[in-house]
């Protein structure tokens, strides 16, 4: 899968579980820029992406995320791995 | 030697001259003067315990570096096993052990077996909540790789002892605190002053706020059955200001001494009361600590829990928060103010608005009406569920309850004496002061960052002067410890 298509796909979901599309994607975009994205959020966040990629993260894969472009990577790489 | 004593101060002159002066050419010499000073301050508390503060500062730098060097992935989990289990088992030992031998001695009776196991006259060693965390998260950091460990024994014994956040926070990660420790410091004459600016807001929120509090809510709470539930109500209230002014002044000059010595510590209150709902108060309130607990307890339990979606939040949070209430003592208060407070955010979880709100009045200078409403809504239940942090136990908190759910709550508040009539009309007066400061200057880090910046130079230092002589007014009278001092 395209990294454009898993990024547009993630953008939809931040804006279904956000409820706001004040953000652009971009590769350094951190959950700190979009607001509502906090630790309460980002576990729906990440268990809508599981769901829409049918893949599973690790917490340790979780816990060095720091930027869109690490999401993007990590997702594109559980892709690749199924 | 609370910070705003004389001996403090004549320590931290000292220090100060010695570490800018004397000093500041070699960060390795500045490090261990701060290791010392760090040592120096905690044994002049108490010395007993300085002990176990290197001991297990040892014991962390020594695994740290063990969990490292090893590739090989069951030994790391089994070196950051023993450094959870040390450093939990030490903090459970001294703070938790009377209250598990009571608990168990209590249950076998009720099942009429009588156990002989004796409770020990144990005293807190102090800070020893917030050093154990440092060290924790330091581990854990390690072990998922957010940092290296430092091969510096001086840094890390630093990082874990400094002396103006030791006793009660705000407790600083590693991977903030360490590279300000391996860096040279220069002195920064506007962190300086902010620092000292900061200390004046801290010092005024805890001498004129907290401890004018402190008087009234020891009378309401001293004499709760025979006070109209208006007093009560008045007094939950007061205490809830109290432990606000109380802990985000401290923070304020723990923030502020460090700013003095060059360093930049974690913001730990950006004005809580002025939150819209429960989870927007949490992340404004001791944010030291929830961030701690939101990284190391509650995100690892909600993504253990995540395929119960919105239900697996719910289970998380309110372990998060149990915990957090346990973390302050051994009381059964904690823990139910702890559920309480996880109770509270399941509405805005289950409506899936959990704070994906703009900060209050953004775009104005006062709060519409529905804001103001639901930042007095939030003040009322947070002001509420501290009766169960004041009381010494579930049932004093459970009378204090019943005693505000009466007709009396329409009746004039009663207070004894003149002299608490009037400490209750000043304190309010000063209250509201502190308010409508903080609300001004509600986007800084603290109340008074910037205010008067636009007035003329002498109004503002006119400014500073009202605030150190109110200050001064009440520094006599004052002789409350901090209230997180004991947690």
């Amino acid at each position: 899968m395209e990294k454009n298509e898993i990024s547009s796909k993630i953008k939809s979901i931040l804006i279904s579980v956000l409820k706001h599309e004040n953000f652009e994607m971009r590769d350094d975009l951190s959950a700190a820029d979009v607001d509502g994205w906090d630790s309460l959020t980002h576990m729906i966040i990440i268990t809508e992406i599981e769901e829409c990629f049918g893949v599973k993260f690790k917490l340790k894969e979780l816990n060095k995320l720091n930027n869109m472009i690490n999401l993007l990577d990590l997702v594109a790489f559980k892709i690749e791995q199924k | 030697m609370v910070f705003y004593s004389v001996e403090f101060i004549q320590f931290f002159v000292l220090f100060f001259f010695l570490y800018w002066l004397v000093f500041r050419q070699n960060i390795k010499w500045q490090n261990l003067l701060l290791l010392a000073g760090s040592y120096t301050f905690y044994a002049l508390w108490d010395w007993r315990f300085l002990f176990l503060l290197a001991g297990s500062s040892a014991i962390t730098y020594l695994l740290g570096l063990y969990i490292s060097k090893t590739d090989n992935e069951k030994r790391q989990k089994i070196f950051l096993f023993i450094g959870l289990v040390f450093g939990l088992g030490v903090l459970l030992f001294f703070k938790y052990y009377n209250f598990f031998i009571n608990s168990f001695v209590k249950v076998f009776s009720a099942f009429n077996f009588s156990l002989d196991i004796h409770t020990l006259n144990l005293i807190l060693p102090l800070g020893i909540s917030f050093y154990t965390f440092r060290s924790i998260s330091y581990l854990l950091d390690i072990s998922n790789e957010r940092i290296k460990p430092t091969s510096n024994w001086v840094v890390f014994f630093t990082y874990i002892s400094f002396f103006p956040t030791l006793l009660a926070g705000p407790i600083d990660k590693a991977r903030d605190f360490i590279p300000q420790l391996e860096n040279k410091r220069t002195f920064n004459y506007g962190l300086a002053v902010d620092g000292m600016r900061q200390i004046l807001w801290g010092l005024f929120k805890k001498i004129v706020i907290a401890d004018n509090c402190t008087v009234l809510t020891n009378y309401t709470f001293d004499n709760y059955p025979t006070l109209p539930a208006s007093s009560l109500l008045i007094g939950a209230f007061f205490y809830s200001i109290q432990v606000y002014a109380d802990f985000s002044g401290y923070s304020d000059m723990a923030i502020g001494f460090s700013r003095l010595i060059g360093f930049n510590v974690t913001q730990n209150f950006n004005f809580p009361f002025f939150s819209k709902n429960i989870a927007e108060f949490w992340q404004n309130w001791h944010i030291s600590l929830t961030t701690w607990m939101s990284e190391y307890v509650f995100n690892p339990l909600s993504f253990l829990f995540r395929k119960y979606k919105k239900w697996g939040l719910v289970i998380a949070i309110i372990i998060n928060f149990i915990l957090i209430g346990i973390w302050h003592g051994d009381n059964l208060t904690f823990i139910l103010f702890g559920f309480l407070h996880g109770c509270y955010f399941v509405p805005l979880i289950m409506k899936g608005t959990l704070s994906n709100s703009k900060k209050v009045a953004t775009y104005n200078f006062i709060p519409k009406l529905n804001e103001f409403i639901k930042m007095a809504g939030v003040f009322t239940l947070v002001s509420l569920t501290t009766v169960i942090f004041r009381a010494d136990s579930i049932k004093q908190a459970c009378h204090y309850y019943t005693g505000i759910l009466s007709l009396s709550l329409f009746d004039k508040p009663y207070l004894k004496s003149v002299e608490l009539k009037t400490g209750m009309i000043t304190t309010s007066f000063f209250i509201l002061f502190m308010f409508i400061i903080e609300w001004l200057g509600r986007d800084q880090q603290y109340g008074i960052a910037n205010f008067g910046f636009k007035f003329p130079k002498t109004l503002r230092w006119f400014f500073y002067s009202l605030l150190l002589f109110f200050i001064g007014m009440f520094m006599n009278t004052s002789g409350t410890p901090f209230l997180y001092f004991k947690f």
